[in-house]
């Protein structure tokens, strides 16, 4: 029988972020009408970008922070050190106007964007597949539930997306950390060379490698090769850097069928019994506060974990009185997140007449050595860590509460200082079930819609990868030649706070314990599919964006594949 | 893309930009280039008396005094403490700096007879390094305790040197002129000979 049945669109995407701008793109391309819903404001690529290229003279207070500002208006986001200040401030989440309901439960960082472009426009840039090992962690260690995907499932769809990213690093071979589709990487500096030498004689069991990262180092269609100004989240006119605003946006709108929708605040999906499917999405004006309502065929959920799974709590009917496509009750639970910090620090006075240009917007990268083959006799722990490092030369932020004055002064505070290398540990979050987000009963935001809180706990796993990254780092900073190995910390970072929240609609082969199927699809409602964070079943220690993007794409293909089927 | 085309592109951007093409509604804020903003320092201020103008130039100037390359006062320096004082402490912040800066206006020509800014500089360098002298138990010295926002506690003479320091290398005159600024390196190489007397590069936020 012939559908009759008339839809606004074939699909909606609510959110624009990585997994959004992917969805919208995929879609878009395989002929589908495409909505996109944002909840953030306007934002056009380039011309939008106020804080690109400004120079230190032009921030306000010369770049000392406006402290009764954030305290007031972004008391969460402003905690971003690496990204959050007056040149990225129009990107971000105002917690005044948006709060979440931070004195419940349990303290839970979530860093927000509020603009067309999400947090890809934010973001760390590093990107690193899953290895077959992250697939098979839940199933040989108990801990979760097995993926039901292996990773030559989603290889193919790591090349695929791997090639419109534009990603630079360097093929190492390791199978724990299986390489991409690499550009050309960055240089390295000296010193950079120097460690990776010392290491390969003082501690082979590391490989010191570049970080890989969705920067350009090679033009491709439209974008250019990084121009090494620095401060890649004030946004990059010349899109050397992926996000959904420089990459994938542009792409859908170039195929005619998308619809973009910003001020799209997205209350909760319909759904209806009598088709067993979600019939339309409903919305709020951010601006106008006008409610409206859109109907389509399939609905792709890619809000960021903590924002759809907000979406589906608040969607709940008789059919799914515990939230939408919640038959299994695990919707919410199983949160995860990578813990950072500084492992270690290490002093170095080699390659001291060796100074650099360009500002590289990246460090190096030492993915997990613990664990690979089995339990290590030494390890108090499952599963493991990488490090990212940081490479800098001190300047005068550092050396400022010198004592003394004038010309010497002056003289000390314009040279370069030694060397520093640092160590930051991310290491691999266990799912654990009493670690969830859930609607606050007390709260609810200026649209009316219950305000989210959570309950996170570290567990004492992560505590331990925490401890021996910071030894490893200690290990490893005096194999490389350090003078002195100093502030390293074994302090657990604030849960959210790696921004790598995910895993509250995990996916899994049991409709019973699991939200998704493997192709990203709700078990319950098979016209729904979640492709942001929150299908992830499992961490790894790795970034996980470039995970988000290959499911995104594979889900897409799917689901256009069934809808032509007319199985959806 | 080079870099005269890099920047023929920004420039284009940046001046065909408007929110009416856009056609979003948006505000004054969303539509200001941070780069063709006034300069921070150009913000109008009027929380010093002339006196002490004088005397916080002159303090400034001998934290970082010109010598062949610009020093705090070529700088704006003097300006960007006064507007730090105004509009950035806290308030417990500005009750130690204008304690500590009257005390330099009431004790100094009681004791040497003349105000702060008349005094010799070897007689200005004395006074200050007898405040730092006194000032030598604050947290603020402590090696490595730099990468915070600001340390509330800090005496007078602690708060004034990292106003005239961060304002210095964070000026137009500083970062360009003492250290060396570049908003469009176009390349990375991590291994360029460092020679003798050169500065750090001036590092964007």
């Amino acid at each position: 029988m012939i559908e009759t049945r008339q839809y606004d669109f074939d699909a909606i995407v609510v959110g624009s972020g990585i997994s959004g701008g992917w969805a919208a793109k995929e879609l878009t391309e395989k002929g589908l009408k495409v909505l996109v819903l944002e909840r953030g404001k306007p934002l056009e690529a380039g011309s939008g970008y106020l804080g690109e290229h400004a120079p230190n003279w032009k921030f306000p207070y010369q770049g000392k922070k406006p402290r009764e500002l954030y305290a007031e208006d972004y008391p969460v986001q402003s905690k971003v050190e690496h990204s959050f200040n007056e040149g990225t401030r129009q990107f971000w989440n105002n917690d005044r106007e948006n709060p979440y309901a931070m004195d419940e439960g349990k303290p839970f960082m979530w860093a927000r964007a509020d603009v067309v472009g999400g947090r890809s426009l934010l973001w760390g840039r590093q990107t690193y597949r899953f290895s077959e090992m992250d697939f098979k962690a839940n199933a040989s260690d108990g801990h979760g539930i097995p993926w039901p995907v292996e990773y030559r499932d989603i290889a193919p769809w790591y090349s695929y997306v791997e090639k419109f990213v534009g990603i630079n690093g360097k093929a190492e071979g390791l199978p724990q950390l299986p390489d991409s589709e690499f550009q050309k990487p960055m240089p390295w500096f000296a010193l950079e060379e120097t460690i990776h030498a010392r290491l390969k004689k003082k501690a082979p069991d590391v490989t010191l490698t570049s970080a890989r990262v969705a920067i350009l180092t090679e033009d491709l269609p439209g974008r250019s090769a990084c121009h090494y100004c620095g401060p890649c989240p004030r946004g990059c006119s010349t899109g050397s850097y992926f996000s959904s605003q420089s990459s994938t946006l542009p792409a859908a709108k170039a195929t005619g069928n998308l619809t973009l929708r910003a001020n799209a605040v997205v209350e909760r999906l319909e759904y209806d019994e009598n088709s067993g499917r979600i019939s339309r999405v409903h919305v709020i004006d951010a601006m106008t506060r006008e409610r409206m309502s859109f109907s389509a065929r399939i609905f792709f959920l890619c809000a960021s974990t903590v924002g759809s799974t907000q979406i589906l709590m608040n969607s709940v009917s008789k059919a799914f009185p515990n939230g939408l496509a919640n038959s299994s009750g695990v919707l919410g639970h199983y949160l995860m997140d990578h813990t950072l910090g500084l492992s270690g620090a290490g002093v170095f006075l080699d390659n001291m007449d060796s100074y650099y240009h360009g500002n590289r917007p990246t460090g190096l990268y030492i993915p997990r050595f613990r664990n690979l083959n089995g339990q290590d006799e030494d390890a108090d722990f499952v599963r493991g860590y990488g490090y990212q490092t940081a490479t800098l030369r001190v300047d005068w932020q550092t050396g400022m509460n010198a004592r003394g004055f004038g010309a010497s002064l002056k003289e000390s505070l314009r040279k370069p200082g030694p060397w520093i290398f640092a160590l930051a540990g991310f290491t691999e979050c266990l799912p654990q079930e009493s670690n969830r987000m859930y609607l606050s009963k007390k709260k609810v935001d200026r649209y009316g819609i219950p305000q989210v809180a959570f309950d996170f706990e570290w567990s004492e796993n992560e505590v331990r990868l925490r401890r021996d990254a910071k030894r490893q780092a200690d290990r490893l900073l005096k194999a490389a030649g350090a003078v002195i190995s100093l502030l390293g910390n074994d302090d657990m970072s604030m849960p959210g706070e790696g921004i790598h929240e995910m895993g509250t609609a995990r996916m899994g082969a049991d409709p019973r314990h699991s939200v998704l199927n493997a192709h990203n699809q709700s078990h319950d409602v098979p016209n729904l599919f979640i492709t942001d964070g929150s299908f992830m079943t499992s961490a790894s220690c790795v970034n996980p964006s470039l995970t988000y993007m290959a499911f995104t794409a594979r889900a897409c293909d799917y689901a256009a594949k069934q809808l032509a089927q007319g199985e959806l | 893309m080079n870099r005269r085309e890099f920047l023929q592109c920004a420039a284009i951007l940046i001046s065909g930009a408007s929110a009416s093409q856009l056609g979003f509604s948006l505000s004054a804020e969303q539509t200001t280039y941070l780069a063709t903003a006034p300069d921070y320092n150009t913000t109008a201020v009027d929380y010093f008396t002339p006196a002490q103008r004088k005397i916080v130039a002159a303090m400034a100037e001998i934290i970082i005094p010109r010598t062949d390359t610009p020093g705090a006062i070529d700088a704006g320096v003097p300006k960007y403490i006064e507007l730090m004082a105004a509009n950035w402490l806290n308030e417990g912040e500005r009750a130690i700096f204008d304690a500590g800066l009257q005390d330099i206006e009431n004790r100094i020509p009681q004791a040497y007879g003349e105000s702060f800014d008349q005094l010799p500089s070897s007689q200005q360098l004395e006074i200050l390094e007898a405040l730092e002298e006194d000032a030598s138990d604050s947290e603020w010295y402590e090696f490595g305790n730099t990468l915070r926002e600001f340390i509330s506690e800090a005496p007078f003479i602690c708060q004034f040197k990292e106003l005239t320091i961060w304002g210095f290398f964070t000026s137009e005159e500083g970062a360009s002129q003492v250290l060396r600024y570049d908003p469009m390196p176009m390349y990375f190489d991590g291994d360029v000979p460092l020679k003798n007397d050169q500065s750090t590069w001036s590092s964007p936020f």
